[in-house]
């Protein structure tokens, strides 16, 4: 049997991941009667069983997604934990890219989280509405979770039966610190523009959110995630390790680091999540989504305020920057 | 206040382009694959801004440099016979690609499988195989460099290197 898998952190998280697939796969058996038989204009039985039925499915989903939300940070700290078996893994970003499925597995969760806060929040909108005009969106979105979390229960199974421990792996350095002259920022920046770019972006969010343009937060916010992303891993990063060289996404997470990058990385993309939820549902139901946005603005501000303390802070106590 | 906003807004979105669109213009990332190369010529090989596929290294000699083309005319650049030799082993056109290798006697680009190989010679990953047009005492032909590298009987082996060069 493969060592990986008599992990304890192992052990705790797939039985969790299949526990909470098998729950949901119950409301989508539950979801996908309620769809073929709903109507809102009819007073029946029937159509009364299946309000009953939709609030039993939104009560799954809501203690599913808290789960989710758990669990994601709880997967981090797991393959986190699994270098010390992994050889040559120095972090999680070795262990990561242990296999193909690694990276995939990671963004396909990021994403499903993204769809769990736009599901939380088109139903909250909608619960609160008198005749629950997004309800066939959110069921049809609802499948998707389901189709998605599918995906993310088989990738889980095949990134943990693949880790080969008798195979050494990159350590971080490796994977985002020795490019050998190869630029790895996007659209050719380099560490001078990429920082311009990340406060100018910054700025613009905040106008953005704070006048509500949806279409433009819609387009802005994505590109000011991956620009952020960007600058903590080969900017921001460096500072919090206090070396130059050290460019990592994932030894923030470690208690080396007090754990600051649980608090960044949270920070970025629950503002990322809440902005972009915000103006899907602005879009979707011409609604007023500011409290959505000034949580986003508070968050933003949290990761940006954080980011940029960590160079004020070495330059006060060391007089230069790295 | 307000009706500074839209105009600092529309300020700093035409900021975010130009700041994207002068990178991108000004961008120089390494060369790592070039495709369409049909006639599966040897290409010249910008140096100090090519990337070896294998290793990664930055090539910065021709001599002893390799490139691999693919049947559809994708060519890949190497620092060093050897990597060329690593990296095309488990590719499914690897018997029919066409190898080219720039040799350290005539200084030109010979068929890779027909080159003589010299087992001492100082290249760029210090495998020891340097790239010869005619042939030479001691000399390898592609086959042998080929299996001796595949099983690690080069210079970068500690036991090799003390029976070849004594040290």
């Amino acid at each position: 049997m493969n060592t990986i898998l008599l992990n304890r952190g192992v052990i705790v998280y797939l039985s969790s991941e299949i526990v909470l697939w098998g729950i949901f796969a119950i409301a989508f058996v539950v979801m996908i009667s309620i769809l073929y038989g709903w109507d809102f204009d009819k007073y029946t039985q029937k159509q009364y069983i299946l309000q009953k039925r939709a609030w039993l499915t939104v009560t799954i989903l809501s203690f599913v997604s808290i789960f989710k939300f758990l669990l994601l940070p709880y997967f981090v700290y797991t393959i986190d934990t699994l270098k010390d078996i992994v050889p040559g893994a120095m972090c999680a970003a070795g262990v990561i890219s242990a296999n193909s499925y690694g990276l995939k597995l990671l963004l396909l969760k990021i994403l499903i989280l993204f769809g769990f806060t736009l599901w939380i929040i088109l139903n909250r909108y909608d619960l609160n509405a008198k005749n629950y005009p997004l309800f066939k969106i959110k069921s049809w979105f609802f499948i998707l979770l389901f189709v998605a979390l599918t995906v993310e229960l088989w990738l889980d199974i095949k990134y943990f039966l693949h880790i080969d421990i008798n195979i050494p792996v990159s350590c971080c350095s490796a994977l985002f610190g020795q490019l050998e002259g190869a630029n790895p920022l996007p659209f050719g920046l380099n560490t001078n523009t990429m920082l311009l770019l990340f406060y100018i972006l910054y700025m613009l969010s905040m106008l953005l959110l704070f006048s509500s343009e949806a279409w433009l937060i819609l387009i802005v916010i994505p590109l000011f995630g991956v620009i952020s992303y960007y600058s903590v891993v080969y900017f921001f990063g460096t500072y919090i390790y206090e070396l130059p060289t050290h460019k990592c996404p994932f030894c923030m997470l470690q208690k080396d680091y007090y754990y600051i990058g649980y608090l960044i990385w949270s920070s970025l993309f629950g503002a990322v999540y809440l902005s972009l939820s915000g103006a899907i549902l602005q879009l979707l139901t011409k609604s007023n989504s500011k409290n959505l946005y000034q949580w986003s603005m508070k968050l933003f501000t949290l990761f940006v305020a954080v980011c940029s303390l960590y160079i004020i802070t070495y330059y006060i106590r060391s007089g230069v920057l790295l | 206040m307000k009706k500074l906003i839209p105009i600092v807004t529309t300020i700093l979105f035409i900021a975010v382009i130009a700041v994207i669109f002068i990178s991108m213009a000004k961008e120089e990332q390494p060369v790592t694959v070039v495709k369409g190369n049909k006639e599966a010529k040897p290409l010249p090989i910008k140096l100090n801004a090519t990337n070896d596929t294998q290793c990664k290294m930055l090539i910065k000699r021709v001599e002893n440099s390799a490139e691999a083309v693919a049947p559809d005319g994708r060519t890949w650049f190497f620092d060093d016979p050897g990597c060329m030799v690593l990296w095309l082993e488990n590719k499914r056109f690897k018997d029919k690609a066409k190898l080219w290798v720039y040799t350290i006697d005539t200084n030109r680009w010979v068929d890779a499988k027909r080159a003589y190989y010299g087992v001492t010679d100082a290249t760029a990953m210090h495998y020891g195989f340097g790239a010869r047009e005619k042939e030479c005492k001691e000399c390898i032909d592609f086959e042998e460099m080929r299996r001796r590298m595949l099983t690690g009987e080069n210079l970068t082996n500690p036991k090799i290197r003390k029976k070849l060069l004594g040290i």
